[in-house]
């Protein structure tokens, strides 16, 4: 039998290494959640559609219930928790705060994961080229006017800065 | 969701991966290939697929990039991510119908990990990539312990999530000859998953104010992607107007027989097939430069897919 049904998993997350062994089938975002204890990462829709599981994987967003740990063993996970240096928000979540980009803030984590993203592709987005960036995140809530109008603010914060 | 239990090795190289495939055909197992596992691993959380094993070829130094020869051939090796197929601008100088399919294929998470290589392997009748890879005439390569074998995607291709890919082998590499300009994808997509309920590809070649070429292929219609020929040919030598084109845009479903599912009917994908025909050939004339062929959006309706999802 090629492989193993337990894997040991070595990846950083957050600047912090970790090692653990667990069963291959082990998704991303349950290692995340239940051996790390970083339940910022969402499991919302389970099926690759809804963007709440959103990190970023080497700096890139994906989406963490259609990764396997495995997989990212010896990368780097950034996820929510991680984005806030020394006690202040990313620009991305404070233009959340500011613009009131959310209502109950499930789809949040993956929202800010996403527009980091976008922005980092496209620093001067339109909205259209915003929402086409999020196609891969949804939201109950809002009706996305508040999210784009904060993706739109954190464009202008990251430009200047 | 969890998939079924199962056995994960990384494979370090392709020799590696044929070495691990080889294994588990020893023990009869049911060994699938891992790269990106953007469609694999939704299929495993349903339990729609249950493998013994997963082998895991994504990031395989030699199985990642896309290089360019002399004579304008592309060979975009298998586990190249959309994402860098995306953002790569010698795909995107060459091939304008693979860019406009990257767009708008599935969404940028998915991009950052599925390959073009998982995407033909996995055989999927609703994936974007294989209508721009057929009208864009791809053949595969597919790696075994026995060797190297290429086939034209056209015969590779063969039903519903099934290919030609054969025990123990590899798909390692899509390679694309030179291309004219004049090419455009167009889709109509189901909201929730991105997959096209139908799309089409358009490749045209002009000259001395006629069509010298043109191939045309679907997908998300039938079992698997398809070359309109009936199309294709009433369009050669034909000038690129905007009736020449209607014509033969309303014979992209000849001698199909659509599928059907909970979103869409088979007369409803048919239906979109020729809209979308028609459409991706006036962009594929428009982008060669003939110029006949105005845009022809006299009967478009609003169209869901593309609301906030406006090309740049």
């Amino acid at each position: 039998m090629p492989g193993s049904r337990d894997v040991t998993v070595e990846v950083t997350v957050n600047g912090t290494p970790h090692s653990a062994e667990v069963p291959a089938r082990t998704l991303l975002v349950h290692f995340l959640r239940d051996r790390l204890g970083l339940t910022g990462t969402h499991v919302g829709c389970d099926t690759t559609q809804c963007g709440a599981c959103t990190v970023a994987l080497d700096g890139v967003a994906v989406k963490s219930c259609t990764i396997l740990a495995a997989q990212a063993s010896g990368h780097e996970v950034t996820t929510i928790e991680g984005l806030a240096q020394a006690g202040r928000l990313h620009p991305v979540q404070q233009a959340f705060w500011t613009e009131h980009g959310l209502q109950c803030g499930y789809c949040t984590p993956g929202m800010v994961l996403a527009v980091r993203q976008l922005l980092a592709d496209n620093p001067d987005p339109s909205d259209a080229e915003i929402r086409a960036g999020l196609a891969g995140n949804i939201c109950r809530c809002t009706g996305y006017q508040n999210i784009v109008a904060a993706a739109r603010a954190a464009a202008a914060r990251l430009r200047e800065a | 969701m969890f998939p079924a239990g199962f056995s994960y090795a990384r494979a370090g190289s392709l020799a590696d991966a044929l070495s691990l495939l080889a294994d588990a055909a020893a023990s009869d197992e049911d060994a699938r290939l891992l790269a990106g596992g953007q469609s694999l691993l939704p299929m495993m959380k349903l339990r729609l697929a249950t493998p013994h094993s997963l082998i895991d070829i994504g990031g395989i130094p030699e199985l990642t990039g896309v290089t360019r020869d002399g004579a304008g051939t592309t060979t975009i090796k298998a586990v190249t991510t959309y994402r860098a197929l995306q953002h790569d601008p010698r795909v995107t100088a060459a091939f304008p119908a693979l860019t406009d399919a990257l767009a708008v294929l599935a969404d940028q998470q998915v991009r950052a990990r599925g390959t073009i290589g998982g995407c033909v392997a996995h055989g999927d009748p609703a994936a974007d990539l294989p209508a721009v890879l057929l009208a864009l005439t791809a053949t595969v390569t597919l790696a075994s312990r026995n060797g190297t074998r290429t086939a034209a995607l056209d015969d590779f291709l063969q039903g519903v999530f099934a290919t030609g890919l054969a025990p123990g082998e590899v798909l390692t590499a899509i390679t694309l000859p030179a291309a004219p300009p004049g090419q455009a994808y167009e889709k109509f997509e189901q909201p929730a998953s991105h997959l096209p309920l139908a799309g089409v590809c358009a490749v045209v070649t002009t000259g001395n104010g006629v069509i010298t070429s043109a191939k045309v292929a679907v997908t998300g219609v039938a079992g698997r992607a398809f070359r309109a020929l009936d199309t294709e040919r009433s369009l050669a030598s034909a000038q690129p107007t905007p009736a020449a084109i209607a014509t033969a845009a309303a014979r992209v479903g000849t001698g199909v027989r659509p599928l059907a599912d909970q979103h869409a009917s088979g007369p409803f994908r048919l239906h979109l097939a020729q809209v979308l025909a028609r459409r991706a050939l006036t962009r594929a004339v428009e982008r060669a430069g003939a110029g006949a062929a105005g845009p022809d959006r006299s009967d478009e309706y609003p169209d869901a897919s593309r609301t906030g999802r406006e090309r740049r």
